[in-house]
């Protein structure tokens, strides 16, 4: 029972990180339709602005996320400018191909700076987490639920009861029509993109105390928030945050049980049965009543 | 001085050249149609006024400013509000909230727009019941109710209204046009387009008649109405004797 628990914690926690970049991943869709296959390299852009600011330039931690916070909105902004917009009246395809020559070229830039080694960080919290009986809740693990937490929520508060909100709403269904309106459709997109990179440093800053940071994590990130968008129904916000913390549930439980060689696996996996047997994700009536 | 003008406008969709030199004007206060068959070019001209469509030349002037060309999102907070065609209610929205975005050309605060919204209730009642409704479960003829509360709600000097009939019952369709003529009673100015050129004429000062992208006539809806060819070929009215 402890080590079911105990699993079930650490693939929350390690969960909540896929979420997180599985919601930035379907917010830009649901904004532009552009399947972004760079959204895994924010998650790295804000691990490596940690390893930049605490380990290289010995900044206390707290400042470290604010400057890592500042450089992911900026590097948002600058991707919108330079991957999407450029585009945007373009068909998917070329857009999609744009975000995956960013990610390529976002990928050297870091191996050519920091090298294929991978860099560690120290912990973020001094004390190492709580013991409840036999169970141990470690601090970061700790940490990250209850960062996506709140995050979920201040997003929902966002969406659902601001002005702002509902008009970034208006433009992922209508953009034409939103314009119409008078509503400023390029800069509605613009607050995604910056929203959706700051979404990932967020996750790469999470994980980057737990995990070894290097640019081969971003394509690890990737495909496990792109199986969590898929389990959760392609554009669906909710079913984004389940399929991301279901994925991190899964590949702990398999990695302790089957094997963990394969850990990676278990994602490819789900992502397979899903887009076999359920294409249309666990809350898939939902969005066919979109149409 | 005319509150909206063309002259002259042409558009074009790639190759295909949808409006020939089109002139024609609405005055302050006014509801004019502007008919013609499917394809004549009706939605082109509204989609070139409110800027979705650069015209390819002539001249769109808005209370004697050149406009043609101009942003939709600015030529909005000029005073323009367009409610296209198929009413493009935001689906996943409800209907208050769709109202109030209707209103995103202007700044206002929120209680502001809250009793805005709730004075549309008292045009449209029906939406009342539905507020809390997301836009793709209404029916047709509310989804219609719906569109012409957000396009009010931008409190428009000219309101640009594309086939407010379409696919309503006609008994919808006579509570529609009520509206309509409430809106300009209330100071709006109308550019209506429709196929339905009974019904529209029925409301309209004057109107305009459209194919293939040019202008065929103009006239008062007496003038055209009773007009046997171009009733015959434009206006889809059979040759009998109108009410
Ligand atoms: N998006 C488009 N692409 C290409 N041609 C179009 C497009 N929209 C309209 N057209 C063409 O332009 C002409 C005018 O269309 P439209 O203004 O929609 O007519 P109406 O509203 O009077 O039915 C038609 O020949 C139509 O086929
Ligand atoms: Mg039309």
């Amino acid at each position: 029972m402890t080590v079911l628990l105990q699993l079930l914690f650490q693939g929350v926690g390690i969960g909540a990180v896929y979420a997180l970049v599985a919601l930035g991943f379907v917010l830009i869709y649901r904004a532009t339709n552009v399947v972004n296959f760079a959204q895994g390299q924010f998650a790295v852009v804000g691990a490596y602005g940690m390893v930049v600011t605490t380990a290289d330039l010995g900044l206390p931690y707290w400042l470290g996320i604010l400057i890592t916070l500042a450089v992911m909105a900026l590097f948002g902004a600058l991707f919108n400018l330079g991957v999407y917009y450029p585009l945007r009246n373009r068909s998917f395809l070329p857009v999609v191909i744009s975000t995956i020559g960013a990610s390529i070229f976002i990928t050297n830039i870091i191996l050519g700076v920091y090298g294929p080694e991978p860099s560690m960080l120290a912990p973020m919290l001094d004390a190492p987490g709580i013991s409840l009986g036999n169970l141990f809740l470690d601090a970061q693990y700790l940490t990250i639920i209850a960062v996506t937490l709140a995050l979920v929520a201040l997003q929902y508060l966002f969406f659902e009861h601001t002005l702002l909100g509902k008009r970034m709403q208006a433009v992922s269904q209508d953009k034409e029509m939103a314009s119409l309106l008078g509503i400023k459709v390029g800069w509605m997109i613009m607050l995604t993109f910056i929203y959706s990179a700051m979404l990932g440093g967020i996750a790469g800053i999470l994980v980057a105390p737990i995990l070894f940071v290097s640019v081969g994590l971003g394509g690890q990130i990737a495909l496990k928030a792109f199986a969590a968008t898929i389990i959760g129904g392609f554009g669906d916000v909710p079913g984004a945050i389940v399929g991301g913390i279901a994925i991190g549930v899964i590949e702990t439980f398999g990695a302790y049980y089957i094997s963990v060689p394969y850990k990676d696996a278990f994602a490819f996996i789900v992502l397979f049965a899903f887009l076999l047997l359920r294409p249309s994700g666990l809350f898939g009536e939902k969005v066919s009543q979109k149409a | 001085m005319k509150l909206l003008e063309l002259d002259a406008v042409a558009a074009a969709y790639g190759a295909v050249q949808a409006l020939q030199s089109l002139s024609l004007g609405v005055a302050k206060g006014e509801i004019v149609a502007l008919l013609g068959a499917n394809g004549a070019g009706k939605s082109t001209t509204l989609r070139a006024i409110s800027g979705l469509l650069r015209p390819t030349r002539g001249e769109i002037r808005f209370e004697g400013a050149p406009i043609a060309g101009m942003h939709p999102e600015r030529v909005v907070r000029l005073g323009i509000a367009h409610v296209p065609e198929g009413r493009r209610v935001f689906p996943g929205l409800t209907v208050r909230e769709n109202i109030l975005l209707g209103a995103s050309n202007r700044r206002a605060s929120r209680a502001q727009l809250g009793r805005e919204a709730d004075e549309m209730y008292e045009i449209f009642p029906d939406l009342l019941r539905l507020q809390g409704a997301l836009g793709w479960t209404l029916s047709g003829g509310q989804q219609q109710m719906l569109a012409l509360a957000r396009g009010l709600m931008a409190q428009p000097k000219l309101l640009l209204l594309d086939e407010p009939s379409l696919g309503l019952a006609p008994l919808i369709v006579q509570q529609v046009f009520r509206v309509i003529a409430r809106i300009r009673e209330q100071g709006t100015t109308v550019l209506l387009v429709e196929q339905n050129a009974r019904i529209a004429l029925s409301v309209a000062d004057r109107g305009y008649v459209l194919e293939t992208g040019r202008l065929v006539t103009e006239g008062s809806p007496g003038e055209l109405w009773d007009n046997e060819e171009v009733r015959a070929a434009y206006l889809g009215g059979k040759v009998t004797k109108a009410a």
